[in-house]
């Protein structure tokens, strides 16, 4: 099947990109790795005017650690990049471990870590072909009126389904976002609106162009569990991201982040609250389980039922905070 | 939406050809230049059959728009034999029988072939993470992964470019 029609902007400066988008505001989309733009356009699920490719902007790119300053990733860098960084891998686990675990190998040399911040929202009733959503009925968040997961509703539960933002959000990141008005950076927790509609706060004339993560959480232990039918190339179903830091085995600071369950990666903060000065204890590890599938509400956005998703989020919470917080090694 | 000349570095030759700016490197490459030992399977980014390298890496080429790679050394399955004779990783296939239907094969060979310029002795393991991402009906991977280790023992007898048979 073809794409739409459209016009292609490569700009090799960031400068210059968000001009190009402003110039052609609600009409343009950005592309980068093209792997979640491209099969979309595909579905007919966008007919943009002009698409701004931004894989020519060399300042993009790029890891950079710093013991004082923490870990600086272009919006460029591709996930492969980021799961075989030695310096990921060793100070940022959860990072590397989630990035690692996106899609297939192949799918991972092209995906930037900016799209994954940035992904299309995914429902059964959305990423589907013309052809698909006409003959079942258009949806609400494109062409139709209805949402089919929860047709008494107003809302579009589509899901938030990258892995890295929950992963970096249990490492406190901040992103960096760049418009002709300049830059500005923003907590990655605020990013997100937990609306399948309007998943981001990302103004039309704006990119996202880098992530930073504090030095204070470097070190941290981290684990990233994710539930897919196939164990390559599927989107998550499911998703936990935990990062720890230990003292003789007492838990000194925990963060648990969820994904593929709600329309926004989100933080469990409760988990925090309930373990941060305790020793492991199986107790203490079912009482975070239990926030955990509190705050994850899967519904019937995928062709795995909601009970087995949620009953997942228990598994992983369990599995993740017993590897990390029981062990030495933490893995 | 207009045509544009565009050009290509594909097997170290370069192509002039002029498309539209949605066209995809896949169609470029199966449609005007007749290169279809790349294959369209899922079209969904799914499959891995369309996969090219692009400066050495795998990536797939029904997801990338052929005016945005012209800045990129692109190396189709029509590249990898040299001068006629092939290279260990389709010797490989012939003998282990790591083909069957063949449609999959193109982007198994590339992905490996990139595996091996990486990491010239992978576990059969590390081979299994590398091919994830590309789907096999027909061979249940076996024969594949044995393909795989038969070049990487030909090409430590004799690398690529040695002049050794």
């Amino acid at each position: 099947m073809s794409l739409p029609p459209f016009m292609l902007l490569r700009p090799r400066r960031l400068d210059e990109a968000v001009v190009r988008l402003a110039d052609y505001g609600p009409e343009a989309m950005i592309v980068a790795g093209g792997t979640d733009v491209v099969p979309n356009l595909r579905a007919g699920l966008f007919s943009p005017r002009a698409l701004v490719d931004i894989k020519g902007i060399g300042e993009l790119g790029g890891i950079r650690f710093d013991p004082r300053s923490g870990l600086e990733l272009g919006a460029l860098t591709t996930l492969t990049a980021i799961a075989e960084s030695s310096v990921v891998q060793e100070h940022y686990r959860v990072l590397a471990e989630a990035a690692g675990t996106v899609a297939s190998p192949v799918l991972r040399n092209m995906g930037t870590l900016g799209g994954n911040l940035c992904l299309e929202t995914r429902c059964l009733w959305y990423n589907q072909s013309t052809v698909w959503r006409k003959a079942c009925g258009f949806c609400l968040k494109k062409d139709g009126t209805v949402c089919h997961v929860a047709p008494g509703g107003e809302r579009c539960w589509a899901v938030w389904s990258g892995d890295t933002a929950a992963a970096l959000m249990t490492l406190d990141a901040e992103i960096e976002i760049a418009s002709p008005r300049g830059r500005r950076r923003m907590p990655l927790t605020e990013f997100y609106k937990n609306d399948g509609m309007d998943r981001i706060r990302l103004g039309r004339d704006e990119i996202l162009s880098g992530v930073r993560v504090p030095a204070r959480l470097a070190g941290y232990r981290g684990s990233y569990q994710k539930l897919r039918i196939r164990s390559a190339i599927d989107y998550p179903l499911a998703g936990v991201a935990v990062a720890m830091q230990l003292e003789n085995g007492i838990c000194r600071d925990v963060r648990l982040g969820l994904t593929a369950v709600n329309p926004a990666p989100l933080l469990v903060r409760e988990v925090g609250e309930l373990l941060r000065g305790q020793r492991f204890s199986p107790e203490a590890v079912e009482a975070a389980a239990h926030a955990v599938i509190r705050t994850g509400k899967p519904l019937k956005t995928s062709v795995s039922t909601p009970e087995y998703r949620r009953d997942m989020l228990r598994v992983f919470a369990r599995r993740a905070l017993t590897r990390l917080w029981s062990s030495n090694g933490g893995h | 939406m207009t045509a544009e000349p565009i050009t290509l570095r594909v097997n170290g030759q370069h192509f002039e050809v002029t498309v539209p700016p949605n066209r995809l490197l896949l169609d470029v490459l199966r449609e005007d230049l007749r290169l279809t030992g790349s294959k369209r399977g899922c079209d969904d980014s799914s499959c891995g059959c369309c996969t090219v390298l692009a400066d050495g890496v795998p990536m797939l080429s029904c997801v990338m728009l052929a005016a945005s790679y012209q800045d990129a050394e692109i190396a189709t399955i029509e590249g990898v034999a040299e001068n006629g004779r092939l290279h260990p990783l389709q010797e490989g296939f012939c003998v282990e029988g790591g083909a069957q239907c063949g449609f999959c094969t193109p982007g198994i060979i590339l992905v490996a072939k990139a595996l091996l310029e990486r990491n010239p002795n992978p576990t059969r393991q590390e081979i299994a993470e590398a091919l994830s991402g590309n789907l096999c009906r027909c061979t249940g991977y076996t024969q594949i992964y044995a393909s795989v280790e038969h070049a990487i023992r030909k090409l430590q007898e004799a690398p690529v470019g040695s002049g050794k048979a």
